[in-house]
């Protein structure tokens, strides 16, 4: 066979140059995606070593699934399914409708707000998108927002699980860095939640300057009855928050053993409620089992494609790239920053974190700058990574639970104000590292 | 160079772990006259770190800088091998055992079949226990909710009265933050330190007593065998040399930690009397025994084990 | 006050191209699928025996990860038979519908054919996992103090799951080229 081995004398800028050439052509044409980035990986394994390099593939994929990290996903999804199944998410969206929609966007504000509440509740991205996908997304266009406000509210707010404290993103850096995670935390509170209130001021510049982008504000007076019947829509969620916020901050249980509380919170509910069945709970689980495959498989190829690429030597590769692109500090921080926004087009956070730590981490102390800070900046650019087309993860979590009618392509136009946003936030933390640093 | 290996690390890169093991390949290359160059990788660059075994053995990495016990899931010895919890008080003991107690011909006896040659040892020492409680002996372990990942660690501290909760690392920061769990075995003082765990659990015992991991160095044994015997003698060599360089660096960064520690006045460093330190040691003896009935490798690695502690007057039987 | 038009949530099923095998994967897929609601049970059950009773168990997180791994694992041969992946159509919505079937044909046989060849890498894996160097049988443990055959067990179980991708992905290649819908 002259093709096993035959790429390799190409040499690495080619190869890489190939490599990412493969990805965006078999992304456009429609292969399922978790089987473009294992094609491609496949392709290379063979190509640039032999067949005996194939079960590096599925070693990763073995590592990849049995991770205790995710966790978290299937919790957060089943969470969302058993909502989305009950009359909780629309009972709460009409007491939220109650109390912010005097206020133009004040639903779409509230949900940030709901979204940002999710995020301290768990370290990791996925569930958080499905969960607003499923609950938020069609009450808001139930209540008559623009569906592409509303798009990129679910998707941008769905993706701060990394940016909001607690974030695996952050723990995995801090191993990587060997820096203080709660440092990390600490640091990256204040530029997310900067991050949400830029989402906010979006919207509300939306809801004030474009007609037409919100519903007309709730004006005829809600009577007293009317008001209590919907405000006990806001408790048995506020009680489910509670119970894994509690769970979490209280000392009772890790921050993905809290992901489960919030099941049980959500399935008491529906118990409470008298809507809780057999063929609810199996619909739920069949749903998260259909949802977590989706989601788990996309990683899969990413972190399987960064195995293979570091064997054909990419992190020296990489790193000769950045320490040979200039002198100054700054210009290397910059290029660092171009290189995770270009991989975030094409690959899964995980895989772009497993390529990317290792060779930036040394970079950056080498030169300086404070590593926390950088982790900050790191978590931030993956916020990026989530969005930005083609290859953006919390669209295609999106997409997988919302109706047809509303296509990939749609998604991502309704994403590029936020990615702006996103963007606007990384220049910010490198312009005043102050921000994180306080 | 006419040989040029890959070997991973089981340390991240920005680890200093993993900045003393770059030491390493760079010394191989000065000892070999540049005739073997190593590409050393971090964690998870290639494979996953309890899978560089079947990887290496498959001809995908060459060789690997890792923790024994990772591979106590393939062979219970691997875990006995790799940290028998309690055995030593001082990395130069592990040391000797391995290089002139029969630790070294035992390791290859049991690795050859697996496809690895086994080149040396190393250390980044006595681990420090990390704990938000203060601890003066094993009276103290009694009910504390602690992380402890590993086997024998595990079945050792459940043997002296703690209830060890099986986290992965990822979740030890949090989980001591809010209080989920009172202590944690995790690594050395200076890597606690560093990566704030301290901060959060303000009664570290230290020196520790409980973890002193064997790291390997091995490689691909059809590759060894290929090597002429003059540079099978600088590897060799070179594990040695490093060895001892990683023992004095992280030393000396468990000292400044320490210190720095101490200087901050939040943390109360907390060090076990002899006697405390014996009778943990005894606990864990009975779970060796119990280690060594899985296999028969992991008996071997017992009567060895016991064999030189007894003979260096280490244990009293 | 509000309309009461329901929101409208798909049910979805195994696609007719996915043949019978495809409705058998739709069925059996219950199983994972509880096993992520036994997931959240257990790590509740571990909350409550650690905090109210102080007795955390030795099993509970490893068991956690054991039945979410077959989650996923299966969650990806149940997506493919209800063709549920995430495909981006940039290009293949702009074809006419003869080359789209062409499409269909091309991209399921290139899947089944990588499946294929994953399915013997993991093969390879397996034999490291469930053998010793002496030929003896034993599944690879994961060296905790329990010490389940859990690495072994999902090595077994991702070797059988990447071989059934493979049929289910060749079924629709052959039901695409009929044009059976
Ligand atoms: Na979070
Ligand atoms: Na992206």
């Amino acid at each position: 066979m002259e093709f096993f081995g035959s790429l390799q004398s190409m040499g690495i800028e080619a190869g890489t140059g190939l490599l990412f050439a493969l990805l965006l052509l078999l992304l456009v044409t429609g292969i399922p995606l978790a089987f473009v980035t294992l094609l491609v990986t496949l392709i290379f394994a063979l190509g640039w070593f032999g067949p005996n390099v194939v079960p590096l593939i599925t070693s990763r994929v073995y590592s990849f699934v049995s991770s205790f990290v995710f966790v978290s996903v299937p919790m957060f999804v089943l969470m969302a399914a058993i909502l989305d199944r009950s009359g909780i998410a629309r009972d709460l969206f009409e007491a939220m409708r109650l109390i912010g929609g005097r206020i133009r966007g004040g639903v779409a504000v509230q949900t940030i707000f709901v979204a940002v509440v999710l995020a301290a509740m768990s370290g990791i991205i996925g569930g958080e998108v499905v969960l607003l996908g499923l609950i938020a997304l069609p009450q808001m266009l139930r209540q008559g927002y623009d569906r592409r406000l509303a798009i990129g509210v679910v998707c941008a707010g769905g993706s701060l699980g990394t940016m909001v404290p607690p974030s695996i993103v952050l723990i995995i850096y801090g191993l990587t860095a060997n820096v203080s995670i709660g440092e990390l935390f600490t640091a990256a509170f204040v530029p997310g939640f900067m991050l949400a209130l830029l989402y906010v001021g979006y919207i509300l510049a939306r809801a004030y300057l474009t007609p037409g982008a919100v519903p007309d504000p709730v004006r005829e007076p809600v009577p007293a009855a009317e008001k209590l019947r919907l405000l006990k829509g806001l408790f048995l969620p506020i009680l489910v928050v509670i119970m894994v916020l509690g769970s979490i901050y209280g000392g009772i249980a890790s921050v993905t053993e809290a992901s489960a509380v919030g099941v049980a919170g959500v399935m008491l509910s529906t118990i409470l409620r008298g809507e809780f069945s057999w063929s609810l709970l199996r619909g739920a689980a069949m749903q998260t089992l259909q949802t977590v495959g989706m989601i788990v498989w996309i990683g899969i190829g990413a972190s399987a494609l960064v195995g293979v690429f570091n064997l054909m030597g990419g992190i020296k590769f990489v790193s000769e790239l950045i320490t040979g692109i200039s002198d100054t500090p700054i210009i290397i921080i910059l290029f660092m920053m171009a290189i995770l926004f270009v991989l975030g087009m094409f690959l899964d956070w995980v895989g772009i974190a497993l390529l990317t730590m290792p060779i930036f981490v040394p970079i950056v102390i080498d030169l300086g700058y404070d590593p926390v800070w950088f982790g900050v900046l790191f978590a931030m650019n993956m916020q990026v990574s989530f969005l930005s087309p083609p290859f953006g993860p919390a669209a295609f979590y999106l997409k997988s639970v919302t109706p047809p009618d509303i296509s990939l392509g749609e998604i991502f136009r309704s994403l590029l104000p936020f990615i702006m946003l996103q963007i606007l936030a990384v220049a910010m933390l490198i312009l005043f590292p102050g921000i994180a640093m306080y | 160079a006419d040989y040029e290996f890959k070997f991973q690390s089981s340390d991240p890169a920005g680890n200093p772990n993993f900045e003393l093991q770059k030491t390493w390949a760079a010394d191989v290359a000065e000892k070999s006259e540049g005739r073997i160059a190593i590409d050393l990788l971090p964690v998870e660059s290639i494979v996953a770190h309890n899978e560089t075994q079947d990887a290496i053995a498959t001809g995908i990495l060459d060789g690997h800088i890792t923790d024994l016990s990772y591979f106590a899931g393939k062979d219970p010895a691997f875990g006995l091998m790799g940290n028998p919890v309690g055995a030593w008080s001082d990395p130069q003991q592990m040391l000797d055992f391995v290089d002139n107690g029969g630790g070294a011909e035992l390791l290859n006896e049991i690795e050859n079949p697996y496809g690895l040659q086994f080149i040396g040892a190393t250390t980044p020492g006595l681990e420090a226990f990390v704990s938000a409680k203060p601890l003066e002996g094993v009276a103290d372990l009694q009910g504390l909710k602690m992380r402890a990942p590993e086997g024998l660690v595990q079945s050792v501290f459940a043997a002296a009265g703690a209830s060890p909760v099986n986290l992965p690392g990822s979740e030890v920061f949090t989980s001591l933050d809010k209080k989920v769990i009172d202590a944690a075995d995790y690594s050395v003082f200076s890597t606690n330190q560093a990566q704030g765990l301290n901060d959060v659990a303000q009664h570290p015992v230290y020196p520790g007593f409980h973890s002193l991991p064997l790291v390997e160095i091995s490689m691909n044994k059809t590759k060894w065998d290929d090597l002429p015997e003059d540079l099978q003698a600088v590897l060799t060599q070179s594990v040695k040399d490093f060895a001892q360089r990683q023992i004095a660096a992280l030393a000396e960064a468990d000292e400044k930690a320490v210190a720095e520690a101490k200087e901050g006045g939040e943390i109360t460093v907390h060090d076990w009397s002899a006697d405390e330190r014996a009778k943990f040691r005894t606990i864990a003896q009975g779970e060796w025994e119990k280690v060594a009935a899985q296999s028969p490798n992991a008996q071997k690695v017992y009567d060895t084990l016991t064999a030189y502690l007894t003979e260096k007057g280490l244990v009293s039987q | 006050m509000t309309d009461e038009e329901e929101v409208v949530r798909e049910e979805h099923t195994a696609i007719p191209e996915a043949g019978a095998f495809g409705r058998l994967v739709d069925r059996v897929a219950i199983l994972p699928a509880m096993g992520i609601v036994a997931a959240m049970a257990i790590l509740i059950q571990e909350v409550v025996l650690r905090y109210v009773f102080a007795a955390p168990t030795i099993w509970a997180h490893e068991t956690t990860v054991f039945l979410c791994a077959i989650a996923f694992i299966f969650g990806g041969l149940l997506c493919a038979s209800r063709d549920r992946h995430i495909r981006v159509v940039l290009v293949y919505d702009y074809l006419p519908a003869g080359l789209r079937r062409v499409f269909d044909i091309v991209i399921s046989a290139v899947c089944a054919l990588s499946s294929a060849a994953f399915a013997w890498a993991a093969w390879l894996m397996v034999q490291r996992a469930a053998w010793r160097p002496d030929g003896s049988f034993h599944l690879e443990t994961s060296g905790s103090a329990w010490n389940p055959a859990y690495p072994g067990l999902l090595k077994i179980l991702l070797m059988v799951a990447l071989g059934l991708l493979a049929i289910q992905f060749l079924i629709l290649a052959i039901n695409y080229a009929k044009g059976r819908r």
